[in-house]
């Protein structure tokens, strides 16, 4: 599944401030589109706006404000990235057929988000005919969409998505989301459980007001309808805890369903003697109490995993199919079907599916996804380009060497570190904690038996007491209850955790990674440029020249100059630099070789500095930065405050000055993902457990190795590598208090264990002392998990708050 | 006294009843989703004469 963030509104009023986008309602800056329609933040934004009221979907807009999706990022995207869907195989994976000439679709779309997204995606058909019905999940952000084959197809579905500002995920890992059987089934169990409950203790009052044994045919009959509803408890109910219990035993790794099956068995198994030989009522209403609650915590649990599913892998940053030629014709081949020796034909924007060796004469790629460095790379021909490139400006072609499968991105992913599954400190603490609890309760009912020896009824019965109150219920309650509020008000304030139990591990970390580009920078589109020395009309002459080149570098210096005209002898050394006359004066742009080399003016090589001289005269530096993203250093001083930070960056070290303010010494620049892994593991060494903030492919190992892994998220479509939980980019100021809450998370569970304990402790002295009555358990059971229940909600309303999002 | 044990019975099926009704609920998906009902409830009837109208400020 898709990992997805919502592009927050600003905070802003949207009355004041700068105008706002009426598609996406972003602020609308450089490149921003004014039409009779409104103002939009780009031309993207407009396009879905008009096709909307071209069809009559205006009501989009009715729903809520200015709804959509912003589309600058999307500008650029190959026309042909759905192509794949065409293909049979492909299709297949995201296609079933299920009638005469209907079939039906689903694609994960991230940007799905509010009731307008679900508005619209239900209106499909209005806008491609052949399409009958669609229904969209704002919980899984999928949208499921039934056609007639025969009129449209998969892809031009996900094309009419894409225009419509929701572009669906087609990569080779993207599929549809699977119906949640395992939710249906705890449904059932836990409607069972709470029938059975309701009943049984319907059945057990009269007993208890009475005072003594009823009438002896009614008292029957109570009896015999408790075990009735009992049954379906224990076997179809509660089953799940016994079969956790068998398995631990097999594998000898005791967890807490042991001692809960253990308690359970004790209470049925009594009950049933009880009745059976007519020595007392039994606790049935107990046992089906217990199971019921046992159940609502359950489903707590699993109700937190419902928001994000984010396991990716590399194949999750390939495309589905690329162009490959096969003699004279041009193919589209999916990804798998590659082999060495392919040639495969790649357009501006698409990415480098595996290791191949550049046949054009020379090209520009950008590896910031795998190595985390901003600049493109020039290669030329014969150079091999790893997968995992993003091509930028001319199309290339390259002639595979291995394929997908033993590509170097592939690799990454083939280390050990992302084989292991991570440890997770609850499931320790839970192991732990329910082995040293199982020999406890068997050695303290073993105890209180040989205790009452040789009065044999007096002592079993002690002993079952012992299990039955023994039997933790409060304990499972407390950490699902905690952590699953902890998680929710977490994914308000723009953290999504992969499960409940990484808050606990958040609340342990002492030492934080941050990597730099991306994470503490935004991320390098933005590249914001300032001209030294030079006067406006001076900067757009050296602008004009710098259109004449698809270097990042230029074109960032280009901004959003194009056009030729004026411009002769443009001589370009790729990578290097470039000359040209613009309205007759010479401009010479490029590094400070190129510089030194051309004007025999010797100015110094600065990294992120290029120069540019006009008509020969001295060179000025022009510099090319990446913002800081705003509250990051501030972020990141915060959090030093309480842990050990360090900066790992896979940029050279020309940010060093500004961040030494931040991070002292601890700063590592020229990173390869695999020192930024070993790193991690350097310090976990050291004993610390490492908290780990990246973003982008080049951090996965990093994120992986680390006891949790954040990653920084800016757009809706972005895709996260490996990693425990994701934070929208804006929010990167709230860490230190993410990190305050999650430890306080884990005080409310230690504080609902305490009290848990003395309940226990309360209960033990009657199970010992053989004063454990049906009716005293009936009381003590949901009182103890009730006050765990509310102890747990109440502490978690208190104390410090996590800001949610506007 | 014994036209209790009717009255249980009879109760015991009305309840059986609505747990089967549950069942039933929970295997046909209702409880699959509980975002997008809540929100799809509240959209208006489709204004359809509203298209190819050209769009206002």
């Amino acid at each position: 599944m898709m990992t997805a963030l919502d592009t927050s509104i600003p905070d802003q009023d949207l009355a004041t401030g700068p105008t706002r986008c009426r598609h996406c309602g972003d602020a609308c800056r450089s490149g921003a589109v004014t039409s009779p329609s409104g103002v939009f933040c780009c031309a993207g934004c407009e396009s879905v706006y008009l096709l909307l009221h071209a069809h009559g979907l205006a009501d989009y807009y009715r729903c809520e404000i200015a709804p959509g999706v912003s589309q600058r990022q999307t500008a650029g995207a190959p026309d042909q990235r759905f192509a794949a869907l065409d293909d049979e195989a492909v299709a297949s994976r995201f296609v079933t057929r299920f009638g005469n000439d209907l079939s039906r679709v689903t694609f994960s779309i991230p940007a799905l988000h509010c009731a307008s997204c679900l508005w619209l995606l239900e209106r499909i058909w209005r806008v491609e005919s052949g399409v009958t019905r669609s229904e969209a999940h704002l919980l899984h952000r999928s949208v499921t969409v039934e056609f007639k084959p025969s009129r449209t197809g998969p892809r031009r579905i996900a094309e009419r998505l894409a225009a419509l500002g929701y572009e669906p995920v087609i990569d080779a890992e993207a599929l549809a989301t699977p119906v949640p059987r395992v939710r249906r089934r705890l449904y059932l169990r836990l409607g069972v459980a709470g029938f059975a409950f309701g009943n049984v203790m319907l059945f057990s009052i009269p007993r208890y007001a009475n005072g003594a044994p009823l009438e002896p045919f009614f008292q029957a009959m109570f009896d015999a309808l408790n075990v009735l509803f009992a049954l379906p408890v224990l076997l179809f109910s509660a089953a799940d805890y016994f079969r956790g219990a068998w398995r631990s035993a097999r594998t000898r790794t005791i967890t807490l369903d042991a001692p809960i099956a253990i308690g359970l068995a004790a209470l049925f198994g009594r009950s049933l003697f009880e009745i059976v030989t007519r020595t007392g009522e039994g606790f049935l209403d107990s046992f089906t109490g217990l199971v019921f609650f046992l159940l609502i915590g359950k489903l707590f649990q699993q109700k937190a995993f419902d928001r994000l599913a984010f396991d990716r892998t590399a194949r999750s940053f390939l495309p589905l199919s690329v162009v490959v030629e096969r003699g004279p014709d041009a193919v589209l081949t999916p990804i798998d079907r590659l082999r060495a020796g392919d040639v495969v034909v790649l357009r501006h924007n698409e990415v480098v599916p595996a290791d191949g060796v550049l046949l054009d004469e020379d090209g520009a790629i950008d590896f910031a996804f795998v190595t985390g460095e901003q600049a493109a790379v020039q290669r030329h021909r014969g150079d091999i380009v790893i997968a995992g490139g993003r091509v930028v400006g001319r199309t290339l072609r390259l002639s595979l060497a291995r394929p997908v499968s033993h590509s170097a991105l592939a690799r990454l992913w083939t280390h050990p570190v992302f084989a292991a599954p991570k440890r997770v400190w609850l499931d320790d603490v839970l192991a732990h904690f329910g082995r040293w609890f199982t020999v406890a309760a068997l050695m303290l009912a073993a105890g209180g038996a040989m205790w009452w020896w040789p009065d044999a009824r007096r002592a079993v019965e002690v002993a079952t007491a012992v299990l039955i109150i023994a039997c933790p219920c409060a304990f499972t309650l407390a950490a699902p209850l905690t952590l699953g509020t902890a998680m929710g008000a977490l994914g308000r304030a723009g953290i999504f955790l992969k499960s409940p139990a990484v808050a606990l591990d958040l609340s342990r970390v002492t030492a934080v990674a941050f990597d730099k580009t991306g994470t503490l920078t935004t991320s390098g589109r933005e590249t914001s440029v300032r001209f030294h020395g030079r006067t406006g009309d001076e900067a757009r002459l050296i602008g004009r020249l710098a259109a004449q080149s698809s270097h990042p570098v230029s074109r960032a210096i280009a901004g959003a100059i194009s056009g030729g005209d004026g411009i002769d002898d443009v001589i370009e050394v790729a990578g290097l630099g470039l000359r040209g006359t613009v309205d007759g004066r010479a401009v010479v742009l490029g590094s400070a070789a190129f510089i030194g080399a051309v004007t025999a003016h010797h100015v110094p090589a600065i990294a992120g500095v290029t120069w540019a001289a006009i008509d020969g005269d001295l060179p000025q530096p022009i510099e090319a930065t990446t913002p800081e993203r705003p509250g990051a250093a501030a972020a990141a001083t915060a959090v030093a405050r309480d842990h050990e930070t360090w900066l790992l960056s896979g940029d050279d070290a020309a940010a060093e000055r500004r961040w030494s303010a931040v991070f002292g010494e601890r700063m590592r620049f020229r990173q390869s993902p695999e020192d930024k892994l070993d790193a991690i593991r350097e310090w976990q060494a050291r004993g610390h457990r490492v908290l780990m903030v990246g973003d982008g492919l080049n951090d996965a190992g990093a994120l992986a190795a680390a006891d949790v892994g954040i990653a920084v998220s800016d757009s809706t479509a972005c895709l996260v590598p490996a990693c425990d939980a994701i934070i929208a980019g804006d929010r990167l100021p709230q860490l230190d208090a993410v990190l305050a809450y999650a430890r306080r998370a884990r005080t409310v569970i230690v504080l609902c264990f305490a009290v848990s304990i003395v309940y226990n402790v309360g209960g033990l002295a009657l199970a010992l002392t053989g004063r454990l009555t049906p009716l005293a358990t009936a009381i003590l059971m949901p009182v103890s998990s009730l006050t765990i229940v509310g102890l747990s909600a109440g502490l978690m309303r208190r104390g410090p708050r996590l800001e949610p999002r506007p | 006294m014994s036209v209790i044990a009717l009255l249980i019975g009879a109760g015991g099926l009305v309840a059986a009843g609505f747990l089967f009704a549950f069942a039933w609920a929970v295997s046909a998906g209702q409880f699959d989703d509980t975002t997008s009902p809540p929100v799809r409830m509240l959209f208006d009837d489709d204004h359809s004469e509203d298209a190819n109208v050209q769009p206002r400020l």
